[in-house]
Formats: structure tokens, C-alpha cells, sequence
């Protein structure tokens, strides 16, 4: 006996109902809770990535979802599968809701699988997103590379509506082959739209091809292309190899590395700076990225 | 300072008033050298440990569950329902060190501040007393790995306990740290105290700081070089080799805060989404599209960890510490890389590197 003789007697009361706080916190208060979505149509896009229009069972959830800015992110829940943590390509200036999806494993399969009518969870959106309001009056230069076009997408769209807040507008995208070009009806919009250069590659061309052959960056040596550098924000996105590659002719054409913005993709379970694992060196990139200029993904001491 | 004292003899009745309002949860001898946790019966309430080595099994899960269900996902006839699930009794810590009232401050400053508020840790949170029980036992309440002293944290707790005790021999001195603890005070177990029984814990307190022999003061000295990147990349992995990526020191360590999310069935159409506690240093834990391999040894999935704990950047984010000094860490490491090895390794080389500083240029970078 440790603490001695006890001189007094209380009831047990491990069963005592009053003991029990008062049932929970209101949903809204609840950062893990995905709102029910409902999809409404699929479009292929390109070999094993589709794009999912869906919308808010409750029409309060879409319309507090209106608010995302370009670059941010939301948390996709699937039946049975889980979470896992998609992009926002539509800008908030568009009317619908839609993400872009590759299919690589469980929760991205189950939503390929999912047929118009099903529901599925939506939480978000998540990250800092591009400050599109702070590049006001600059030149934007789009880099996308593949399935990176997917976030620029939203900037891209955002930058058109706010046309007059800019100066010159320039995208320049490359797939691997001509059809593996993605938002096919964007493009051709973007190619013939007065205000905006569009500029297209693959790495393979294909009978049917006219355009461009070679990579993305071989783009900014074209003949007629001319890439402001003062005053311009550099936005890159894509695979590991063409970021790098990019990079090095953005350098070489003398940007700065605080004007070059990317997205970073770790691995994440919750979304808002909780579960630790998309922790790179001192940054949670879902709550202190995904978006991260050059300079600072270097100082992270990470690659793209 | 306002004190009250309990006479020793009355503990128990204490722990039967903290009984009538709350779940009670207090420190207990298992078999060998195993203590842990456990709620207070009828049956038990006798064998509560007052001194204790402090239990592996850190009392952190009474805020953080080891598994704890977040919601059910219902489908059934073309609906999908999500329905939030929490539950969370009163309950009441009596017992719990000075190190880990720290570390539940700490998780405190993470889960409920930053861009987003848990609302389950919060809920948890508001409904946990903290009677914190200073270590006055050299021998029992104190082991070899135990460095409070050098994180600031212990032997005695200055804040965030709801009660702190603190055994004087035949009487124990009682410190209210919050509206709730100060609310127990007006109980007729508990009286006024004297002059003598302040100069008593001031003897106590500095004949037990004396146990710390083998506490260095290097920590603060650590964090500053690992947060000015001094730290030699020979140095990141030679502690990375030595850990075997069990994750063990994760899943005691009072401070730690990461998990992952799983769903589960529990019918065909149901299943439950559960968070589980999980460990920087396994595989898999930073996945990354593309298999990209981090670069530099800081970066390495089993430095992680100390990286994550000594970064200064870390530090004045949470405003506090995830480190709190508790030593399990150093008690379960199979590698013996625990946080004060750790640090005493950083401090022989950075010992060796001011001797010799030439392997600066070439270390770093
Ligand atoms: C901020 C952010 C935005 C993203 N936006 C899009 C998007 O718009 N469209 C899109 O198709 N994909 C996007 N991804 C990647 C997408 O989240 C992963 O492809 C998805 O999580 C894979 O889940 P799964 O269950 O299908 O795969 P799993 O069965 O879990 O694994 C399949 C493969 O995918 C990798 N993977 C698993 N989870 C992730 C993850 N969370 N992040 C990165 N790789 C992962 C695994 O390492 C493995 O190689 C984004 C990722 C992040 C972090
Ligand atoms: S890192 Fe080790 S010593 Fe520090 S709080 Fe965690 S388990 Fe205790
Ligand atoms: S995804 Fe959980 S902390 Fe970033």
C-alpha cells in the first residue's frame, strides 16, 4: 500500500453518465471532416488521367469552398480507400468544380471507378496557394511540363479574368507526345486568345503534328520567342527532370531565383499541418506550401 | 507562493475527491521494471505509486490516443454519411511528471495553435486535470537517462499542471496552477502551510538537482548548432547509423506529434477512418511522387527526428520545445542514439571541430 489508509468512501462512479462531456464539437470546428461531394461528369483527358466535375451535396459547403486561391489543394476521401490530396485546377473564377487525376494507386483508382451520381468526401482547401494579388503589374511566364499543368491551370485561367492586372502573359507547355497534351479545349482557347502567347512541344512528334519537337525549355529558344525578365514571376511545374532542366535555362536567361514559384508534392495524410509527413527540413508543405518560390526550396535543402 | 499541505495519510481521500468528479488515471508497478498508467478502482487504489520511475507509455495517449476513430463513412443506397465520432470522459492525471506536464504543453502549443485547431485534442484536452507529482525520490523517481533539469523542465514543474504535489516527508506541499486545481484547495483535506515548508522544498529540490550528474548544460548549446547548420554531415550520419528504424523512441516520447490516417471496414458498408501514432524514422513515412531521395544527411528519415526536436526554426514556431528531457528515448534505443547521446555526440565533434576547424570547409555544404 502506497499512499496509505483512505478514511473516507466514495461511490465508484466510473459509470456515472455526468462524468462525460457534452457530446463533441461542431462539425465546422472539425479539421478532419470531408463534406459530401457529388460527381457529375467525367472527361478523359489523357491515358489514365481524367478530370472529375463534382459539386457539394450542401450548398453552403460549395460556396464556402468558393474561396480557394490558385495553387491550393483539397483532401479526396474515398469509401473504403482514404484520403489523398489533389490539386485545384479550376480558378476561383470559374463556375464549376473539378480536379484532375492521375490514376497511380488505391484512392485515385477508386475515384476513376466512381460513376456520375456517386459521392465521395471533399475537405479544403488546403496551402498557401499562389498570391496572385502580389504579381499584379508583372509579366507571368507559365512553364508546365505533363500533368504539371494541372495546378497552373488554375493561375493560367485566374490571370485571364484579371487580364488587365498584368503585363505580358505567356505559357509554354510540353508533353511527352501530342497526345498527352491535357485541356485540349483550353489550349486551342489560350493559342488563338488575343493577350495571352501559347506555346506548345512534345518531346515526339506525331503524324498529325505541325507544332514544336523538343522539350519544354528548347521553347524559349524558338524563333520570335522573347521572355521578359524584369519584372516577370516564372511559374514551373512538372516532372522532377524537366523542373530541373527548366530551372537552368530560367537561370541562364537571368531570373532571379525569388521570381521562379513551384509546387511541391509530398506525401500527406492530413492536409493541415498536423500528421507530420509532408515535414521537409523546417516546412509543413500542406499548410506552409505547396507553393514555395526557388529560393526557398533550395534553402529547404530539397529537390522539386 | 500559495500553498497548501495534505497530510500524507490522506492521499487517498484526495484521489477518491478527484474520483467524484473525474475518471482517475495514476501510476502503477507492473511486473519487473514495468510501471504504467492506469485508471484508479476500488480494487487498485491502494497500490497507486506516489514515487515511480516514470512509465514508458507515456501519458500522452489520454490526449493523443494510440489509435483513435475520427468519424464513420456510412454508403448505403447511393448516400455517402460521414459521421464524427469522439469520446472523451473527465478524466483526471494524478501522478504525472514534471517532464510530461511539458510535453503535453508542448502538444498543447501544436494541436491548438498554428493554422488549425484539432478539435479532437481540444476536447480531450479540456477534459484532462494534470496533478503533477514533482520527483523528489533520487532513486526511484529519477534514473540515469532522466534530463530535465537540462530541458528546463523538472524536476519542478513551474506551470501548466492543474495541481502540483510535492512530497515533504510526512506532509506534501500542494500548488494550484489553474482556476480548476485552485477550486480542490477549498476542500477541508488540505491546510494552510508555513514558512518551513517552503524552506523544505527549497532544501529537497536542490538535494535532488544533485542526482543530474550526468546532465550536461549542452543542449541549449546543441540547438544553436544545429540551427546555424554547423553540424557536420560525418557527424548526421554517423547518429543515423545508428538507428535501426524501429520507431520506438517515437511511440514513447511525450512530445512527439505525428500520425497517420487509415480507414477500416467495420461492416460492408461501413467502415471507421482511425488516426494512429506514427514514426518519422520508417519507411514509407515521407513518400514522395517520383522516388526522389533526399540529398544531405540532415535529411536522412532517421535524423528526421533529432532535426525535427533541436531546429531552432522549430522551436520559436511552437514557442516551446519538442524535446522535454524525459529520457525514454535513451531507455529504449536499441542503437543508443537517444536524445542525450545525440546531443553528446554533436558536442565531441563540435568539441573536435573547434580543435581542429579546418573540417568545417569540408564537412558542411
Ligand atoms: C498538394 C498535392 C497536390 C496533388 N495534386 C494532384 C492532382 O491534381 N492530380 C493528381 O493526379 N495527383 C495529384 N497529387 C498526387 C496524388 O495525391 C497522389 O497520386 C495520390 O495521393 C496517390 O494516392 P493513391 O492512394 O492512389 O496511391 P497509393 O496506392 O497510395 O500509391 C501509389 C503511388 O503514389 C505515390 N503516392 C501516394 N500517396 C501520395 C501522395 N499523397 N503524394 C504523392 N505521392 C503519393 C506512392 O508513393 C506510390 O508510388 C497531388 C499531391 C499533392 C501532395
Ligand atoms: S526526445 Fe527522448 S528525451 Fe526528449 S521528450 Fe522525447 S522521448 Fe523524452
Ligand atoms: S499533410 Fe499532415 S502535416 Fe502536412
Amino acid at each position: 500500500m502506497i499512499l496509505g489508509p483512505t478514511t473516507s468512501n466514495h461511490p465508484h462512479r466510473d459509470t456515472d453518465p455526468s462524468r462525460a462531456s457534452p457530446g463533441g464539437f461542431a462539425p465546422e470546428d472539425n479539421i478532419y471532416l470531408p463534406r459530401i461531394a457529388v460527381l457529375d461528369r467525367v472527361v478523359d483527358e489523357i491515358a489514365e488521367v481524367r478530370t472529375f466535375y463534382w459539386h457539394f451535396e450542401d450548398p453552403a459547403d460549395q460556396e464556402a469552398f468558393r474561396r480557394f486561391r490558385p495553387g491550393q489543394f483539397a483532401q479526396v476521401s474515398l469509401f473504403g480507400t482514404g484520403e489523398f490530396p489533389a490539386s485545384l485546377p479550376p480558378s476561383p473564377t470559374e463556375h464549376e468544380t473539378f480536379f484532375t487525376i492521375r490514376q497511380v494507386g488505391s484512392c485515385t483508382g477508386a475515384l476513376h471507378q466512381l460513376k456520375p451520381g456517386d459521392r465521395f468526401g471533399v475537405r479544403g482547401p488546403y496551402g498557401n496557394g499562389f498570391p496572385m494579388e502580389a504579381y499584379r503589374g508583372k509579366n507571368l511566364v507559365f512553364v508546365a511540363g505533363g500533368i504539371g499543368l494541372i495546378p497552373l491551370r488554375s493561375c493560367i485561367v485566374y490571370a485571364l479574368a484579371h487580364r488587365h492586372e498584368y503585363q505580358r502573359i505567356q505559357i509554354f507547355y510540353g508533353a511527352k507526345t501530342p497526345r498527352e497534351l491535357m485541356y485540349r479545349p483550353n489550349l486551342a482557347e489560350w493559342e488563338s486568345a488575343a493577350g495571352v502567347e501559347c506555346h506548345l512541344t512534345v518531346d515526339r512528334g506525331a503524324e498529325d503534328w505541325t507544332g514544336h519537337v523538343g522539350v519544354v525549355g528548347s521553347l524559349f529558344r524558338k524563333p520570335g520567342v522573347e521572355i521578359p525578365v524584369e519584372n516577370t514571376i516564372a511559374f514551373v511545374c512538372g516532372p522532377p527532370v524537366m523542373f530541373r532542366f527548366v530551372i537552368k535555362d530560367l537561370s541562364a536567361l537571368g531570373f532571379s531565383e525569388r521570381n521562379i514559384v513551384s509546387t511541391l508534392e509530398r506525401y500527406m495524410k492530413c492536409g493541415v499541418g498536423k500528421c507530420g509527413h509532408c515535414c521537409i527540413g523546417v516546412a509543413y508543405v500542406c499548410v506552409d506550401g505547396p507553393v514555395f518560390s526557388y529560393e526557398q526550396i533550395k534553402r529547404l535543402g530539397e529537390d522539386i | 507562493m500559495r500553498f497548501r499541505v495534505i497530510h500524507r495519510s490522506q492521499l487517498l481521500d484526495f484521489v477518491e475527491l478527484l474520483r467524484r468528479e473525474y475518471e482517475v488515471l495514476a501510476p502503477f508497478r507492473g511486473r519487473g521494471r514495468d510501471t504504467y498508467f492506469d485508471t484508479v478502482t476500488d480494487a487498485n487504489r491502494a497500490d497507486i505509486q506516489l514515487h515511480v520511475s516514470n512509465p514508458q507509455y507515456p501519458p500522452k495517449r489520454y490526449v493523443l490516443p494510440h489509435i483513435e476513430r475520427l468519424m464513420t463513412l456510412k454508403r448505403e443506397d447511393g448516400t455517402l454519411r460521414i459521421q464524427p465520432t469522439l469520446d472523451t470522459p473527465k478524466r483526471a492525471l494524478f501522478g504525472i511528471r514534471s517532464c510530461d506536464v511539458a510535453g503535453i504543453y508542448h502538444l498543447d502549443r501544436f494541436y491548438l495553435g498554428r493554422d488549425y485547431r484539432d478539435g479532437y485534442y481540444a476536447e480531450r484536452r479540456r477534459n484532462l486535470l494534470l496533478v503533477n507529482v514533482v520527483c523528489t525520490d533520487p532513486e526511484v523517481d529519477i534514473d540515469d537517462s532522466c534530463f530535465c533539469v537540462c530541458a528546463d523542465t523538472g524536476p519542478a514543474a513551474r506551470e501548466h499542471f492543474d495541481l502540483q504535489l510535492m512530497d515533504l516527508g510526512d506532509e506534501l506541499m500542494v500548488v494550484a496552477g489553474s482556476a480548476a486545481g485552485e477550486a480542490f484547495l477549498a476542500d477541508p483535506l488540505f491546510r494552510a502551510g508555513s514558512q518551513a515548508h517552503i524552506e523544505l522544498r527549497r532544501q529537497i529540490l536542490s538535494d535532488v538537482r544533485k542526482r543530474f550528474k550526468k546532465t550536461t548544460s549542452w543542449f541549449a548549446a546543441t540547438v544553436r548548432y544545429v540551427s546555424q547548420d554547423k553540424i557536420l554531415d560525418k557527424t548526421w550520419e554517423e547518429i543515423g547509423n545508428r538507428c535501426l528504424e524501429c520507431g520506438g523512441c517515437t511511440y514513447v516520447c511525450p512530445a512527439c506529434t505525428c500520425f497517420t490516417v487509415t480507414d477500416r471496414a467495420i461492416s460492408p458498408t461501413e467502415v471507421e477512418r482511425v488516426r494512429l501514432w506514427d514514426a518519422c524514422a520508417l519507411n514509407g513515412f515521407t513518400r514522395m511522387a517520383g522516388g526522389f531521395n533526399p540529398r544531405r544527411a540532415v535529411h536522412d528519415r532517421r535524423n528526421r527526428r533529432f532535426f525535427r526536436k533541436l531546429a531552432h526554426y522549430f522551436i520559436q514556431r511552437e514557442l516551446t520545445m519538442a524535446c522535454v528531457g524525459c529520457g525514454r528515448c535513451a531507455d529504449v534505443c536499441h542503437g543508443e542514439v537517444g536524445m542525450p547521446t545525440v546531443v553528446e555526440m554533436i558536442r565531441r565533434a563540435t568539441a573536435a571541430e573547434d580543435r581542429n576547424p579546418s573540417l568545417i570547409a569540408q564537412g558542411t555544404s
